[in-house]
C-alpha cells in the first residue's frame, strides 16, 4: 500500500464530518435551516468515498501487506521521545468497519431529512440534529482508525458523548435527559475498567501502539524483558471486556440501550444498532491477540456473551415498545457476536456485525418509520394491521425481519448460523444456548411484525396514517437489498455445500485473516469440523428460524387467544419479564441509593466532623480571649482595680520577700 | 557544564510584567469614584496589558532558551537580580526574578484568566467599583510575583500577599456570608502559612550553620531557592530535618491546594465570593498550593518526599473521592464546582507524588486545565445567577431552551472537566493515571526518575474518582439544562441589561477559554516538550550541576553516589554525578 495515498483518504475521511459539523453548527441556526442536511450528506458522502478508497487500497494489497500505520501527529509524551502519536491503523478490520460506520451514515442522514420534519418543516433543532450526527461519524471514524490504545480511548469516550447528546436531544422531556445521562454514565463505568487496562497496559509494555504491545503478547514478553504472566494478560483482557460491555450493551452493563431509544429512531438505527454499539465487539476482535491469549477470558467473553443474548432475547418477548423490542435484540445480537469472539471465530463475529449493520438499521429506521406516521406513538397496543396503509414500509420491515429470525438465504442467516457452529465446536452448552436464543428471536421479531402490520388496521386517534416519502424510501430499500445480499460476502457459491450449492466461510473471512489469525492460531475454526455437523446445524437452524416465525403466526394472528391463555397460565413469568427481571431497579436500590447516602454522609461529615474540629481549634484562642475580657471591660474603676491589686502585689513581693 | 549565569545584568522583562498591574491599580485611582464605566475600561486595559507582557515576555523567554546551548528549555531565563539587604552583610536576601518554563506557563495563565475576570467583573459589580477594580489588579502583581519568585523570602512575601486582595474582594463584594467566608479563607490560609514561615526560616538557617560546620569559606545565610534546592539535593539536610521542614512546608501548601482534610474553607470562600474572585481563586490560587509543593517539598526535600509520598498519595485519592461525593450532594452550583476542585487537585497532588516525570508533567499541565475549566465553570455559575439571583439547581431547570450559548458553554467546559479525550482534562488526567501506576517500575528514559513510591493499585481508586466526576457533572448539567423550564419568580432579570441568553461580552469571554481548552486538548505538545526538560532538571534535579556553592559539595556528592541510584533503586536521592551529561 502506498502510504502516501492512504495517507489522503485517511485525511478525507477524519477531516469531512468534522468539518460538516462544524458548519452545520455555524452556519445553520441562521443560514441554512431546513437546507442544513446538505453539509452532513456531504461530508460523510465525502467520508464514504475515502473508506471506499481505503477499501479497494487494502483489498488490492492482499492479505500479507494488507496493513499499514501512518502517522499524523504527536500527541501526548510521558517521557520525552516517547510519544503516544495520533496515528491511524488501515488494516481489513479497518477498511470493514468504516464502510459499515460512512455507509450507514449516509443513509441515516438521508433518512433523517425527512424524519426530522414535521410536515415538512424542520423540526426544532433541525441543524443541532445534523451537527451532532457528523461529530459521532467523525469519531466513530476514530475510533475505527485509531493506531493506538489512547486513541481508541478517544474515539470510544467520544462516540459516547455523541450518543449522549443524541439520546438527550429532546431535552425537554426528563426522560430523554435522564436516559442520556444514564448512558453516559453506564458507559463510564465500563471505560473505568478500560481506562485500568489501558494503564495496565502501558505498565506491562511501556507501550500502547497496537502493534507494538501485540508483538509483545505473542513473544511472551514485557518490555523489561521479563516473562509475560497469564495473569497479567487475563487482567488486561478481562478490564478490556469491562469497557467492550459497557459500550455493547453486555450483562451487566447492558441496561443503558432500551432507554436510550428515547433519542430519535435515526440515531437509534445509526449510533445504537449498527455501529457504536458493535465499538466493543470491534475492540475484542482488534485485540484479539490479547484475548486469545487468556483462554479465560474467552471463555468468560463468550459465557456472557451468550448469557446477555439468552436474557436480552426473552425480555424482547413481551415488550410493547417497538424500539425497545429492537434494542434488547439488538444486545441479544451483541451477545452472538461476542459469543462468537469467545469462541474463537473473530471473523465471524465481524461478519455478524456486518450484516446485523443492514438488517437492524432497516428495522429502526422502518419502525421510525412507523413512529413517524403514527404521530410519535411506538406502542404496539395502539396501532395494527398497517400492512395496507404503509406497504413499502412493511415489506421493508418485512426483510429486515425475515433476516433478523435467520431464515434461510438471507444475511443474517449465514452470520448466525457461522457464530452457532463456532459455539458447538468449542462448548455444546453455548451452542445449545445460540440456538434456543434464535428461535426466541424468530418468535419475538414476528411478533411484532404480526402486532404493527397484521390484522385489521388500527391508528392512534386524532393521526393521519400515511407512506413516507422518497427520502425515507430511499434508505429503507438500500438497506433491504444489503439485508438480502449482504450475507453472500461470506458464502461461496456451488462447492457442494449446504443443498448442494453454498459453502459458508468464503471471502470475507479470507479478507479478515490477517486481522483474526491469532484467533486461528489458537484455535483451527472449522477445518477439524466434519462435514455433517456443519451442515447438519445448517438445516437446523433454518428449521429453528421458521419454527419461530410459524410459532408467532399462530400465536398472533391464526389464534390470538392462545396467545392470552398462555400469558394467563404463566402470570409470574409474564410480569417478571415485563419488567426485565427488575434488574433498573436492582441497580438503583443497590448502588444507586447507597451511594447517594454515602454522598450525603461525606457532606455532612464535612459540615460537622471535620469543620467541628476546626472549631474546635479555633476555640481555644476564643476561650482565652473569654478569660482576658473579664480584665478589658473599658473602665476606668476596673482599670484602677486591677492596677492597684496590682501594685499592692508587687509591693508585698519586694517587701515581705525580698525583704 | 550548563550554567544559566550568562546573562548578565539585571533583566527588567519579568518586573515589568510582575508590577505592570500596579500600573493600573494606579490609574483605576485616578478617575472619579462614579465613572465606572471608564473604571472597568482601564481596569480591562490594565490587565489586557500585562497579558501582552506576558506574551512578550514568553516570546523573549522562547528566544533565551533556544540561543543558550545545551538544555536552554530547562533553564531559568530573564532573571533579575538584586541585593535586598547589604551584599556584604551576612544575611543573603534577594530580589531575585526568574522564570523556567513551568513558572512561565503558571505566569501565562495568569495573565490569561485575570483580564477575563475583569471583564467578567463589568456587570456583576455595582458598589465600590474603583477598589473592587484595583484590588483584583493587585491580586494579578502578587500571584505573578508568587510564580517568578527565586528567592524564598521574596516568594514568601508574594504569597502571603495574595491573601490582602482576596480577602476584601469576598469580605465587601461576596454574597450574604462573606464576612464570615472571607474570616475562615484568613484564618485558615495564615494558619498553615505560620508553619510555612516557620520551615522557611529554618530552612536557610540550617544550610547556613551546616555550611559554617562544613567550614566552606563564603557560606551566607541565603535563601535563594536554587542555592536551597541544591543543599537539600546534596544530602546537606537530613532525614529527620526534611520530614520536620516537609510537615512545616505542607502545612501551608496543603490548606492552599486545598488537601482534605483541610479544605472546608474552599467551599464557603468559593460560594461567598464574587464571581471574578472564585474564578481567580480556582484558576491561579490553589496552584500556589500545588506549585510551592512542586518547588519547596519535592526539589527541595527528596527523602522526606519520598517517604510522605504514599502517604500524600493517600490523602490525595481520599480526597479526590470524597471531594467528589460532596459535590454530588450539593444543590447549590456554585458549591458543587467548589468541591469539584477538592476532587480535582486531588490528581495534581497524586501526579506529583508518583514521582516520575509522567506524573509531574500531568500534575502541571493539570494544574493548567483547571484554571481554565474551572474558572470557566464559574464564570458561567456567575452569569446564570445575574440573571436568576439563585444557584439552587432546585430552583432553576430546562435552561437550555432560553439559553442555548450557555447551554453549549456549559455542556462543554464540563466535558473539559471530567476528562473527555480530545479537550484539555483528559492530557493531565491520563499522564497523571500513568505516572501513578508506572510509579514502581524501573526508569525508561534518562530524564526520568528510578522506582517511584506509588504504584498500580493507587491508580485504581483514582480512575474510580472519574467515574464520580461524570456522575456529578452531569447531574448538574441534567438539572439546569435539561427538562421542563423552572425558574424563580420574576426572573431573568433583565434589568441590569442582560440578555435572556448570554450576551456578547459574556461568550466573548468564554470563547478564549474554550479554544484554549480544545488546543490543549488536542496538540498539547508544546505543553509536554517544554515542561520536561524543567522538571527533570528544576524538580527532579537530574543533571544538576551545582554552580553556586562549588566547595565541599562535590564531597558530598561523591558520598551519595556510593550509594548510587540504579535502575530499579529509589533514584531520587542524590543522582546526580552518575547521570550522564546531557549532550
Amino acid at each position: 500500500m502506498d502510504a502516501h495515498r492512504i495517507q489522503y483518504w485517511v485525511l478525507l475521511v477524519l477531516l469531512a464530518p468534522p468539518a460538516a459539523s462544524i458548519l452545520a453548527a455555524a452556519l445553520g441556526p441562521r443560514f441554512l435551516r431546513g437546507q442544513t442536511h446538505w453539509l452532513p450528506i456531504l461530508g460523510v458522502g465525502a467520508a464514504l468515498v475515502g473508506s471506499v478508497n481505503l477499501f479497494n487500497q487494502v483489498r488490492a494489497a492482499g492479505e500479507a501487506h494488507g496493513s499499514i500505520v501512518v502517522e499524523l501527529y504527536r500527541w501526548i509524551a510521558t517521557v520525552p521521545d516517547q510519544w503516544f502519536s495520533v496515528n491511524v491503523l488501515v488494516d481489513p478490520l479497518t477498511a470493514i468497519m468504516l464502510l459499515v460506520v460512512t455507509g450507514v451514515a449516509l443513509l441515516v442522514v438521508v433518512y433523517s431529512r425527512e424524519y426530522m420534519s414535521d410536515h415538512g418543516h424542520p423540526v426544532r433543532g433541525y441543524e443541532r440534529f445534523f451537527a451532532y450526527l457528523a461529530l459521532f461519524v467523525f469519531s466513530m471514524c476514530v475510533l475505527v482508525l485509531g493506531g493506538n490504545f489512547l486513541l481508541l480511548y478517544l474515539g470510544w469516550e467520544a462516540v459516547g458523548l455523541c450518543s449522549y447528546l443524541l439520546i438527550g436531544f429532546y431535552y425537554d422531556r426528563p426522560s430523554a435527559a435522564a436516559a442520556a445521562k444514564k448512558a453516559f454514565l453506564v458507559n463510564r463505568i465500563g471505560d473505568f475498567g478500560f481506562g485500568l487496562a489501558i494503564l495496565l497496559i502501558y505498565v506491562t509494555f511501556q507501550e500502547l501502539d497496537y502493534q507494538a504491545v501485540f508483538a509483545m503478547v505473542d513473544a511472551g514478553t514485557t518490555a523489561s524483558g521479563e516473562a509475560l504472566t497469564s495473569g497479567r494478560v487475563t487482567a488486561i483482557a478481562l478490564l478490556l471486556f469491562c469497557g467492550a460491555a459497557g459500550k455493547s450493551a453486555q450483562f451487566p452493563l447492558y441496561v443503558w440501550l432500551p432507554d436510550a431509544m428515547e433519542g430519535p429512531s435515526p440515531v437509534s438505527a445509526l449510533i445504537h444498532a449498527a455501529t457504536m454499539v458493535t465499538a466493543g465487539v470491534y475492540m475484542v476482535v482488534r485485540c484479539g491477540a490479547i484475548f486469545a491469549a487468556s483462554p479465560l477470558a474467552m471463555a468468560l467473553v463468550a459465557t456472557i456473551g451468550a448469557f446477555t443474548a439468552l436474557l436480552a432475547a426473552t425480555i424482547a418477548l413481551v415488550q410493547f415498545d417497538m424500539k425497545r423490542i429492537l434494542a434488547y435484540s439488538t444486545i441479544s445480537q451483541l451477545g452472538y457476536m461476542f459469543l462468537g469472539v469467545g469462541m474463537y471465530a473473530g471473523s465471524a463475529a465481524i461478519f455478524h456485525l456486518f450484516t446485523h449493520a443492514f438488517f437492524k438499521a432497516l428495522l429502526f429506521l422502518a419502525a421510525g418509520s412507523v413512529m413517524h406516521a403514527m404521530g410519535g406513538v411506538i406502542d404496539l397496543r395502539r396501532f395494527g394491521g398497517l400492512r395496507r396503509v404503509m406497504p413499502w414500509t412493511y415489506a421493508t420491515m418485512l426483510i429486515g425481519a425475515l433476516s433478523l429470525a435467520g431464515i434461510p438465504l438471507l444475511s443474517g442467516f449465514w452470520s448466525k448460523d457461522a457464530i452457532i457452529h463456532a459455539a458447538f465446536e468449542n462448548s455444546r452448552l453455548l451452542g445449545w444456548i445460540g440456538l434456543l436464543t434464535a428461535l426466541l428471536t424468530a418468535f419475538y421479531t414476528f411478533r411484532m411484525v404480526f402486532l404493527a402490520f397484521h390484522g385489521t388496521t388500527r391508528v392512534p386517534d386524532g393521526v393521519h396514517a400515511h407512506e413516507a416519502g422518497a427520502w425515507i424510501k430511499l434508505p429503507l430499500v438500500v438497506l433491504a437489498v444489503g439485508s438480502i445480499f449482504a450475507g453472500y460476502a461470506d458464502v461461496t457459491f456451488l462447492s457442494g455445500g449446504f443443498a448442494g450449492a453454498f459453502d459458508p466461510h468464503g471471502w470475507f473471512s479470507h479478507f479478515l485473516s490477517s486481522v483474526t489469525a491469532p484467533f486461528a492460531m489458537h484455535h483451527a475454526e472449522f477445518a477439524a469440523a466434519g462435514h455433517m455437523q456443519k451442515y447438519g446445524l445448517l438445516y437446523m437452524s433454518s428449521a429453528v428460524a421458521i419454527g419461530g416465525v410459524i410459532l408467532a403466526y399462530s400465536l398472533y394472528v391464526d389464534s390470538p387467544m392462545l396467545g392470552l391463555i398462555i400469558r394467563r397460565a404463566f402470570p409470574k413469568t409474564h410480569q417478571l419479564l415485563s419488567n426485565k427481571y427488575y434488574v433498573d431497579e436492582a441497580y438503583e436500590s443497590w448502588i444507586v441509593q447507597p451511594l447517594r447516602r454515602l454522598a450525603a454522609f461525606c457532606y455532612a461529615f464535612d459540615r460537622y466532623v471535620i469543620d467541628g474540629l476546626v472549631w474546635l481549634l479555633t476555640a481555644v484562642p476564643r476561650l482565652a480571649a473569654l478569660v482576658l475580657r473579664v480584665f478589658e471591660q473599658g473602665r476606668l474603676q476596673g482599670y484602677g482595680t486591677s492596677m492597684t491589686i496590682g501594685l499592692a502585689a508587687i509591693l508585698f513581693l519586694i517587701l515581705v520577700i525580698g525583704g | 557544564m550548563i550554567d544559566e549565569t550568562i546573562q548578565s545584568g539585571f533583566n527588567w522583562t519579568l518586573t515589568t510584567l510582575i508590577f505592570s498591574p500596579l500600573m493600573g491599580v494606579a490609574m483605576v485611582l485616578t478617575l472619579h469614584r462614579d465613572d465606572h464605566s471608564r473604571i472597568r475600561l482601564m481596569a480591562l486595559l490594565a490587565s489586557l496589558t500585562t497579558l501582552a507582557l506576558a506574551v512578550i515576555t514568553a516570546f523573549e523567554f522562547r528566544s533565551a532558551a533556544v540561543q543558550t546551548s545545551g538544555n536552554g528549555w530547562a533553564l531559568y531565563h530573564l532573571q533579575g537580580d538584586l541585593a535586598w539587604l547589604d551584599p556584604d552583610g551576612p544575611i543573603d536576601v534577594r530580589y531575585h526574578v526568574g522564570v523556567d518554563t513551568i513558572s512561565l506557563w503558571l505566569v501565562l495563565l495568569t495573565a490569561f484568566l485575570t483580564p477575563l475576570a475583569v471583564w467578567a467583573s463589568f456587570s456583576g459589580i455595582r458598589e465600590r467599583v474603583r477598589e473592587y477594580f484595583a484590588l483584583l489588579l493587585l491580586l494579578e502583581t502578587a500571584m505573578l510575583g508568587v510564580f517568578c519568585s527565586m528567592d524564598l523570602l521574596l516568594f514568601f512575601v508574594f504569597f502571603e500577599f495574595t491573601l490582602i486582595p482576596l480577602f476584601f474582594i469576598i469580605g465587601i463584594w461576596g454574597g450574604a456570608e462573606r464576612r464570615r467566608a472571607a474570616a475562615k479563607f484568613f484564618i485558615f490560609t495564615v494558619a498553615g502559612s505560620v508553619l510555612t514561615f516557620g520551615g522557611v526560616l529554618f530552612v536557610a538557617y540550617y544550610v547556613y550553620s551546616s555550611a559554617v560546620a562544613y567550614g566552606l569559606p563564603d557560606a551566607k545565610f541565603t535563601m535563594s531557592i536554587k542555592d536551597l534546592i541544591a543543599a537539600g539535593r546534596a544530602g546537606r539536610i537530613p532525614a529527620d530535618v526534611q520530614w520536620w521542614l516537609f510537615i512545616a512546608f505542607a502545612a501551608g501548601f496543603a490548606v492552599k491546594v486545598p488537601f482534605f482534610p483541610l479544605h472546608t474553607w474552599l467551599p464557603l470562600a468559593h460560594t461567598e465570593a464574587p464571581t471574578a474572585g472564585s474564578a481567580i481563586l480556582a484558576g491561579v490560587l490553589l496552584k500556589l498550593g500545588t506549585y510551592g509543593f512542586v518547588r519547596l517539598c519535592v526539589a527541595m526535600l527528596p527523602d522526606a518526599t519520598y517517604a510522605f509520598a504514599p502517604f500524600m498519595a493517600v490523602l490525595a485519592i481520599v480526597g479526590i473521592l470524597y471531594g467528589a461525593f460532596c459535590a454530588w450532594a450539593q444543590t447549590d452550583v456554585k458549591k458543587l464546582v467548589a468541591y469539584s476542585s477538592v476532587s480535582h487537585l486531588g490528581f495534581c497532588m497524586l501526579g506529583l507524588f508518583s514521582l516520575k516525570l509522567a506524573g509531574a508533567t500531568g500534575s502541571i499541565i493539570y494544574m493548567l486545565n483547571h484554571g481554565l475549566s474551572t474558572a470557566a465553570l464559574f464564570l458561567i455559575v456567575g452569569m446564570v445567577y445575574e440573571r436568576y439571583h439563585t444557584r439552587d439547581m432546585d430552583k432553576i431547570g430546562g435552561l437550555a431552551r432560553t439559553m442555548p450559548w450557555m447551554a453549549f458553554f456549559l455542556i462543554f467546559f464540563t466535558l473539559a472537566s471530567i476528562g473527555l479525550p480530545g479537550l484539555n482534562g483528559f492530557v493531565g488526567e491520563i499522564l497523571v493515571l500513568l505516572g501513578t501506576a508506572y510509579s514502581d517500575q524501573p526508569r525508561t528514559s534518562p530524564d526520568d526518575l528510578g522506582v517511584g513510591p506509588l504504584g498500580f493499585a493507587y491508580a485504581i481508586p483514582a480512575a474510580l474518582g472519574i467515574i464520580f466526576g461524570a456522575v456529578y457533572m452531569l447531574s448538574m448539567c441534567q438539572k439546569v439544562l435539561f427538562g421542563p423550564r423552572r425558574e424563580p419568580p420574576h426572573t431573568p432579570d433583565a434589568s441590569t441589561g442582560l440578555t435572556p441568553d448570554l450576551n456578547g461580552r459574556e461568550r466573548a469571554i468564554l470563547f478564549p477559554l474554550a479554544v484554549a481548552c480544545l488546543l490543549i486538548g488536542v496538540y498539547p505538545r508544546p505543553l509536554i516538550d517544554s515542561l520536561h526538560p524543567a522538571i527533570s532538571v528544576n524538580v527532579f534535579q537530574l543533571y544538576y550541576m551545582p554552580s553556586s556553592t562549588p566547595h565541599g559539595l562535590e564531597l558530598m556528592v561523591d558520598e551519595t553516589a556510593a550509594a548510587a541510584p540504579s535502575a530499579d533503586t529509589p533514584a531520587i536521592r542524590g543522582n546526580s554525578s552518575i547521570l550522564p551529561e546531557p549532550a
